[in-house]
């Protein structure tokens, strides 16, 4: 049995009168200290899988197990202790008007942690900010330190999983090589499970192991990365992202 | 041949409590009629830059230069009558995000012929919007023209935008980050119809992105911007032989489908490059 173990899941939204459908159907197996990547379009329902995972999006239908127990709806503060997410834009998920020191310092509380004080040092080192950080707001952070802020803010509860939604998207490409190494580590370091989501098929290919392609709320194709750098997909959608992520080529009937 | 536009030591600056920052420092180049794209991280001054030509650099800034010329006309002394003509009708400006650049109570159909009955035109109107609608390859134009913008997908939205701006037939267009908020793949669509309207009607185009790779693929020189200046010019198909170590870092650190380098190279900065 996988360590994450996701099977017929279904998230159906509903108002004014409309259903959208967002996941019809969709399951997933990721193993214990893996790097799943999850790849799609905008409305492809990447996003949606991994909210509905951590209890933020209505689950019509199907199961949700980790570590082989089911998880309960509403998740209790043990499954937050295992499971933490880090969010797309750093200048959103921070509280503008908390310090880092609060940020990072009301997990702790909630949870009942001991030693305050030297976790929230430690989890600034650990994301390579130091304790000189500790006392900011976040409109004195760039965009790369806050998302450090939040990387730290999810580590903090000592989680196994992590999951990561579009963490570098809102960042600059040499800010991004940053935040995808300090990733990299701190899953090599502490044998985290990561599952990501991205619409950049290179992020996810350099990022993870095992990789779904997402359209339209179901699963169209699932890939390792040796057969995604081989292009040995199956999928016409798949091969359509995987020219479009190599850059723009000049239409042929305008090359003469 | 006469450049279509030239820039001669631009040079922004913001007052700030420390007293005057200047975000551009003393950028020159000059445009024909081709693909010039600007690349820089934010805060490079590349945005600024583009905003300048068009005469909107926010009031609180204040913007000089050498020489700031487009077809003949100085810009530097251009009075508000002059502006008008010029802005819209010969050069416009496609933003970063649909939402929040277009008009979120007015119908698409109404935006777009605004703009052609500023610029002349009232009786063909419709008729040309339409057209322009489908030039950028919008299925059904006159459902979109009806509709508001916050009915249309992100894909759509930039068209529209597009297609605004390019009604006109203007001589230049300036595109700041046209297709960073759209996915890989409307992406494509989106550059391919530009570069079709640059290639059919001998547009000049300045393409303002921070990324390299897909600026290296789409224009034919490209500037390299690092903290308000211009660090390096390439020719795009030349991009392996960057001399610049900024160049070279930006090109190293990004992740490759094929390429398994771990840990990612990482950009170190040197204040050097700030001279």
């Amino acid at each position: 049995m996988a360590f994450i173990d996701i099977e017929d899941l279904e998230v159906t939204f509903e108002g004014s009168g409309r259903q959208v459908r967002a996941l019809k159907g969709v399951s997933l197996a990721v193993g214990e200290e893996e790097s799943f990547g999850i790849v799609g379009e905008s409305g492809s329902g990447k996003s949606t899988v991994l909210r509905a995972l951590c209890g933020l999006a209505p689950v019509t239908s199907g199961r949700i197990s980790i570590g082989g127990e089911p998880v309960q709806a509403p998740r209790d503060p043990a499954f937050y202790r295992r499971v933490q997410m880090v969010f797309q834009d750093p200048y959103a998920s921070l509280h503008p008007r908390h310090t880092v020191d609060r940020v990072l310092s009301e997990p702790l509380a909630i949870h009942g942690f001991d030693r305050a004080e030297e976790r929230v040092e430690q989890a600034l080192e650990d994301v390579g900010l130091g304790a000189g950080f500790r006392f900011r707001y976040p409109h004195q952070l760039s965009g790369g330190q806050r998302q450090r802020v939040a990387i730290a803010r999810a580590l903090i509860l000592e989680p196994k999983i992590i999951l990561l939604d579009e963490p570098t998207s809102a960042l600059d490409a040499s800010i991004q090589a940053e935040v995808l190494n300090l990733l990299d580590r701190l899953r090599a370091e502490r044998g985290l499970t990561y599952v990501l989501v991205s619409h950049d098929l290179a992020v996810v290919s350099h990022m993870c192991d095992r990789l779904v392609v997402m359209q339209g709320g179901e699963v169209v194709e699932q890939l390792t990365r040796e057969a995604l750098q081989a292009h040995a997909t199956t999928e016409d959608y798949t091969r359509n992202l995987l020219t479009a992520s190599e850059g723009f080529t000049r239409d042929p009937a305008l090359q003469r | 041949m006469s450049p279509l536009l030239s820039v001669e030591n631009l040079r922004i600056a913001f007052p700030s409590r420390q007293g005057p920052v200047e975000v551009v420092r003393g950028v020159s180049f000059s445009l024909g009629r081709e693909r010039l794209g600007i690349v820089g991280e934010s805060g490079s001054g590349k945005s600024q830059t583009g905003r300048a030509i068009l005469g909107l650099t926010p009031v609180s800034g204040t913007a000089t230069a050498d020489r700031l010329e487009f077809d003949g006309v100085d810009l530097r002394t251009a009075s508000t009558r002059q502006w008008r003509k010029l802005r819209g009708a010969r050069m416009s400006m496609v933003m970063q995000d649909p939402k929040f650049s277009l008009n979120p109570v007015m119908t698409i159909g109404r935006q777009l012929m605004e703009a052609v009955k500023l610029h002349g035109g009232k009786s063909e109107a419709h008729d040309k919007s339409i057209a322009m609608l489908e030039a950028v390859q919008i299925r059904d134009p006159e459902r979109v023209m009806a509709a508001y913008p916050h009915e249309l997908s992100g894909g759509m939205g930039q068209r529209a935008m597009i297609a605004m701006m390019l009604v006109t037939e203007p001589d230049l267009l300036i595109a700041d980050e046209p297709t960073s908020a759209l996915d890989v793949t409307v992406q494509i669509e989106v550059l391919r119809i530009l570069d079709r309207l640059v290639t059919e009607r001998g547009m000049g185009l300045i393409f303002i992105s921070h990324d390299l790779r897909l600026v290296s693929t789409f224009c034919d020189r490209v500037l390299v911007m690092y903290a308000g200046r211009v660090v390096e010019e390439l020719d795009a198909r030349r991009m392996n032989e960057a001399t610049h170590p900024y160049t070279r870092g930006l090109l190293n650190c990004l992740p490759t489908i094929t390429g398994d380098s771990r840990p990612l190279p990482v950009l170190a900065r040197d204040d050097a490059w700030l001279e």
